[in-house]
């Protein structure tokens, strides 16, 4: 039983893997790059390479064309030169060997039904094209009415959102192939899903061989900044959802993920990679905003932001870079850091240090003073030194340094003198460090002349 | 007589013409955005009783960017720009609600509280590829890497020696809230202006700190290797210098590399290490490896060290003896084009004791301008207990206008001590929904309206409301 239960769990995450695997084991172009288009034509490409037709042959302008948005799609009069189309005979027939001339030969419609003029009666609309006689022809072959005014449905293009000179890169020797790989095998025509994605520019666009600026191929703003606001009816027809934003594919710490907004903290540490695309007021906007960014703050996020604020995750400091203004003012105001200076010479006397307030007991008992309000001597679990000692940011959140002062200075007249340096100290890195590029600080609790200002 | 004025005149036109340029075309884009809010906060009186605060705040963004400020034959290297431009933006803050009503005053005053603030966020003159190598940026600038945000006013000039390497230097003084038209939010943080102790030396924090750094830069951004060392120091003279004391000391000094390598388009990884001058000591340690197992889905193992550090004049240098790491995981998967899902978990290791970890599970459907994201999270031990869930939902109901929604539920706990059976805890459930809209209501001009109401232990009703009027314009 045991072994058949293992079977099905190893026989489930298999085919999970799988289905997972085959769900997301493709990618496709960015429908913001190219956006939705409509291409109602049935040709084979991998059928024209065997017999012998070329690239350049069918796709003339695409050796002088120097803007992606030109259509590089052959006309009629390039098939002219092996199909013998002939427009009033709309199911010409043509000797076996011969290209064929009939319209559904190549045409279909929006279903991809094969398509043939409406009065052609039963040939128009069939699934597939007329079975075809030794000579590749229907056994009637109806002439096309005076007048018909059918029309094969357009090849619609929309102007991709790029920037690509085919004149440049073909002067340059760079064969077809390297960018529409395997264009010549498809049995369809080339499609937006065909077309070359970023990894096969950045091949040559390494810095080295070609340029690595994002502009040379992506649109820009005004100020130089790559477009991203690319929404249209033709990129959302594409199935595009959003701004446009990196995939990953060229740092992949990069990749704008659903956690990237919360992740970013690596990728973000090089700002001219980022000013590639954003402003710099989009890093104000959090680093220094003024709305709460609901991603990342859930409603009510006063209410529980000291569960975050005492482990320090997020960062707090990320967004609010001095506690010292950001979080005091607001924390005295409210009453939940209620003037945790008072009894200091000059102030008021109420909410001593620890105390809190009624409603929302701050800190527990014995945190800093024990149940006869005298300062406690040796740390406990539950006082303060261990949460300045892990996280002295929180503490920073409601105290100034004054608070410290209060019984950590080494001036005898002011208090306690509770050392916060512990055992050592004097030989330390840090001692040393400090003491060289910043003895005022020093100077706030010893006196000038002390002999420990040495580190020794 | 009237032909020499003729010829006078035609000398005048001759030369005129023989000396004229293309009329300079500058570009112009200007951005707006008025940001108003509503919301209540509870304050508790130390009498026991308690009372909703209404807070009402209004801020107004103005950016201005001009183009082409340089000939227009000086169009750089690349040659798809002019080299000169001109970046500027400006913040006002104010807040008149009732926060702000009978606020103390005289010796309860709280310093750090401002009704109303104007800001210069950055505004510099730029240059851009100039002569094919140096970008520069004088006047007041905003940077970030891993030495850290900062904000100073000066100058700073980026030289690219060769295609891979680039060396960087700037100096300035920094930005501090203490200045005219200067905001606080990237100052060195640990000393408060607030201070009524003389100890603390608040009096300091109204000097002038002079800043100097700069960097080497090695790589390209679609290389396999990119690094950059950077340097950063600041310092100042001692204000009312006393017998004994030095005439100056630093503010904050650091060095900091960062390196990001990459394989194949598959593997990547990343990783940054800061050493504090001023304690002689790393403060903060990155490494991130992300992997792309199959064409969607990714996977990222990171570790991450932080020590907190304060600016050089403050005594928590010394006090904050501790620091945390990190370990933190998440795998993302696409399913089809336009559902990505995630699994995210965490754990931090407190240096002196204590763990805290939690982890997050989500999923973004997208189609055209709407989604539908739902999140769900649980994270416990030092700090509290937080469990929630999370929905959001977007609509383009028309071609410019989109609703939009959130409905929030979480249950919290909050220890001060990481021994919940010791601490006195706060607790609450919380139950959120907002409601808001959209409206592109010209070119460039958006309306987003936004509601939300709160439920919970701590409040029966907590209205928030939020309007923001946006102006984005290219002249």
């Amino acid at each position: 039983m045991k072994r058949l239960a293992t079977a099905l769990i190893v026989a489930a995450a298999a085919t999970a893997g799988g289905a997972l695997a085959a769900a997301t084991g493709t990618t496709t172009p960015s429908a913001l790059i190219y956006p939705a288009e409509t291409i109602p034509i049935a040709f084979d490409h991998a059928q024209h390479a065997r017999l012998g037709a070329t690239c350049e042959g069918c796709h003339v302008s695409a050796q002088t064309s120097t803007a992606a948005a030109d259509n590089l799609i052959p006309r009629e009069a390039a098939c002219r030169s092996c199909h013998k189309i002939d427009r009033d005979l709309p199911a010409k027939a043509v000797a076996h060997g011969q290209g064929a001339a009939r319209c559904d030969a190549c045409h279909v419609d929006a279903s991809g039904k094969r398509w043939m003029p409406v009065e052609m009666g039963t040939l128009g609309g069939s699934p597939t094209p007329p079975a075809k006689g030794p000579a590749g022809q229907s056994p009637s072959v109806p002439t096309r009415s005076a007048g018909a005014a059918a029309e094969p449905p357009r090849v619609v293009l929309a102007r991709p959102n790029l920037k690509f000179n085919h004149k440049l890169h073909a002067a340059r020797g760079i064969a077809c192939a390297l960018c529409h790989a395997n264009a010549d095998m498809q049995q369809a025509p080339v499609t937006r899903v065909d077309l070359p994605m970023m990894a096969t520019c950045l091949g040559c666009h390494d810095g080295k061989q070609a340029t690595a600026r994002c502009s040379a191929c992506h649109l820009t703003e005004p100020d130089g900044r790559l477009k991203t606001k690319l929404l249209s009816v033709a990129t959302i027809a594409a199935g595009a959802d959003g701004p446009l934003v990196p995939s990953g594919s060229l740092r992949g710490i990069d990749a704008h993920g659903p956690t990237f907004v919360r992740d970013h903290a690596v990728a973000g540490r090089e700002e001219s990679y980022c000013l590639t695309c954003h402003k710099r007021n989009d890093c104000i906007d959090c680093h220094g905003g003024v709305v709460r960014p609901p991603d990342i703050h859930p409603a009510d996020y006063v209410s529980l932001h000291a569960v975050d604020a005492r482990r320090n995750v997020p960062d707090c400091s990320a967004c609010h870079r001095t506690t010292q203004s950001f979080c005091v003012g607001c924390h005295q105001r409210t009453g939940v850091g209620a003037d945790p200076e008072g009894g200091l010479p000059g102030r008021r006397a109420n909410n001593p240090f620890g105390t809190g307030t009624g409603v929302k007991t701050f800190h527990p008992p014995g945190w800093a003073r024990d149940a006869g309000g005298a300062p406690i001597t040796t740390p406990r679990p539950n006082s303060h030194a261990l949460a300045a000692q892990r996280n002295i940011r929180a503490c920073a959140s409601c105290h100034r340094e004054e608070s410290c002062l209060a019984c950590h200075s080494a001036d005898p007249t002011r208090g306690p003198t509770f050392s916060p340096h512990g055992p050592g100290f004097g030989g330390t890195a840090r001692c040393r460090f400090l003491a060289a590029r910043n003895k005022r600080v020093c100077l706030k609790c010893h006196q000038v002349g002390a002999p420990e200002l040495t580190c020794d | 007589m009237r032909s020499r004025g003729r010829l006078a005149l035609l000398a005048l036109v001759a030369v005129t013409v023989a000396g004229a340029r293309p009329a300079a075309a500058y570009d112009f884009t200007v951005g707006l955005r008025t940001i108003g809010q509503g919301y209540q906060v509870r304050r508790f009186a130390a009498d026991g009783s308690n009372e909703l605060l209404s807070r009402r705040r209004l801020t107004q963004y103005m950016d201005l960017a001009v183009f082409d400020l340089a000939p227009s034959r000086w169009r750089g290297d690349d040659g798809d720009r002019n080299v000169l431009y001109f970046d500027a933006s400006l913040r006002f803050d104010s807040d008149f609600g009732g926060y702000m009503l009978g606020r103390p005053t005289g010796t309860d005053e709280i310093h750090e509280l401002k009704q109303s603030q104007l800001d210069i966020l950055y505004a510099f003159l730029g240059g851009r590829n100039v002569g094919g190598r140096v970008d520069f940026m004088l006047g007041r600038q905003i940077h970030f890497d891993l030495v850290d945000f900062f904000a100073y006013d000066g100058g700073a000039a980026l030289v690219h020696l060769t295609r891979n390497f680039a060396v960087e230097a700037y100096g300035g003084t920094e930005v501090r809230g203490e200045l005219p038209l200067s905001a606080p939010i990237y100052e060195l943080d640990g000393t408060s202006a607030g201070s009524r102790d003389p100890a603390t030396r608040a009096d300091q924090n109204s000097m002038l700190r002079p800043l100097a750094g700069g960097a080497v830069v090695a790589g390209s951004d679609a290389g396999p290797l990119m690094a950059r060392l950077a340097y950063r120091r600041v310092w100042s003279a001692t204000a009312d210098q006393q017998i004994g004391e030095p005439d100056s000391g630093v503010n904050d000094e650091k060095l900091a590399l960062t390196a990001l390598a990459t394989w194949r388009n598959r593997a990547y990884v990343a990783g940054g290490a800061r050493f504090n001058l001023l304690l002689g000591e790393f403060d903060d340690e990155q490494l991130l490896v992300k992997l792309r197992t199959f064409a969607r889905q990714w996977v990222t193992l990171e570790h991450a060290y932080l020590a907190p550090t304060f600016d050089g004049d403050s005594i928590w240098n010394v006090f904050a003896a501790g620091a945390y790491r990190d370990l933190r995981a998440v795998y993302e998967v696409g399913i089809g084009p336009e559902v990505k899902t995630y699994a995210r978990g965490f754990i931090r290791f407190f240096t002196a004791s204590g763990q805290a970890g939690g982890g997050s599970l989500g999923a973004v459907w997208r189609r055209g301008r709407g989604f539908l994201r739902a999140d769900g999270y649980w994270e416990d031990g030092y700090g509290g207990r937080k469990v929630g869930v999370d929905a959001s939902a977007r609509l383009g109901i028309r071609r410019a206008f989109e609703i939009e929604g959130r409905l929030t539920g979480y249950e919290w706990r909050a220890d001060a001590t990481g021994d919940a059976a010791r601490s006195p805890n706060d607790a609450g459930v919380v139950f959120g929904a907002q409601a808001g809209g959209r409206w592109q209501l010209g070119r460039g001009v958006k309306l987003h309206l936004l509601a939300e109401d709160n439920v919970g232990t701590f409040y029966s009703s907590a209205f928030r409301g939020l309007a923001v009027v946006e102006v984005d314009a290219s002249l």
